[in-house]
């Protein structure tokens, strides 16, 4: 019965689809086990750049005028300029350094046992001070 | 009235389920794709808050830093020099990949720039670190 009724179908060619019910079941299920797995990950974060390596000695030195160091030192100290600050006040300082040099960059340098979430709180502090783009440089001496 | 009539005449031939096959068939590559995208690091972290924090466009290859100094990327848990190897795999196959570093905040940052340095050296230049947002 069923068999007649297909073959008819055929002979007839008359654009009358085959079930799709079936297969419609199936994809729905992938469909559903896909939804299900899909992560969307929606990560939000600071960019982090290097400085370009380390130039001669002597460009160094003239290059120092014009970039504001922050040194956070590995038990949770942040300094500028050899003075201790609080965390908070990077951004102050920062404001101030670009008031004086608008183009000057910033650079962190970060002890590499300082705790990472210390480091970027400073870098956040620094881009809310302004500074476009914030370097960290990361350093193995003693402090 | 008309209706009924209609489901009399064709009862065994149900309506017409092409047009919604074929729109269950495009939600279900759209979703194929998505979950191929993202590498998920596997692992939580607890990340800092950070006012100034921006999302990118497509920050997908993750790569978790846990206070003990373990790295995990992949839903593995993995050594530097692996970094270096799975970076440059997966950025053959997507150079358009970046890197967001989810590295905990009680982490050391040593481990963090190695981990940069390793991605850099596997050929994306691109790496930010994860923070929360204003309001998480």
């Amino acid at each position: 019965m069923r068999l007649r009724h297909r073959r008819q179908h055929s002979e007839e060619m008359d654009g009358e689809a085959i079930d799709l019910a079936p297969m419609l079941d199936f994809v729905l299920n992938l469909l559903i086990f896909f939804i299900i797995t899909a992560v969307f990950v929606k990560e939000i974060g600071l960019a982090l750049n290097t400085p370009p390596p380390a130039p001669p000695n002597q460009k160094q030195q003239e290059d120092d005028h014009g970039t504001l160091f922050i040194a956070v030192h590995k038990n949770g100290d942040v300094s500028i300029d050899q003075r201790l600050v609080d965390p908070e006040a990077v951004r102050a300082n920062v404001e101030r350094f670009r008031g004086e040099k608008p183009e000057g960059p910033v650079i962190v340098v970060a002890n590499i046992k300082a705790p990472t979430g210390l480091v970027v709180k400073v870098m956040d502090q620094a881009r809310l001070g302004g500074a476009l783009n914030v370097l960290l440089q990361p350093t193995a001496s003693k402090k | 009235m008309q209706a009924r009539r209609h489901a009399s005449a064709d009862d065994h031939h149900g309506i017409d389920l092409a047009p919604m096959l074929d729109f269950v068939l495009n939600l279900l590559i759209f979703f194929i794709i998505i979950t191929s995208f993202v590498k998920q690091a596997g692992v939580k972290v607890d990340k800092e808050q950070a006012l100034t924090a921006e999302s990118r466009a497509s920050g997908n290859i993750l790569i978790a830093v846990r206070p003990n100094g373990e790295v995990w990327m992949d839903r593995k848990k993995v050594s530097l020099p692996e970094v270096r190897a799975l970076v440059e795999r997966m950025h053959a196959e997507r150079p358009e990949d970046t890197v967001v570093i989810l590295a905990d905040k009680m982490s050391e940052t040593g481990v963090m720039a190695q981990v940069m340095n390793q991605v850099h050296a596997g050929g994306i230049q691109s790496v930010s670190v994860a923070t929360r947002g204003q309001g998480g």
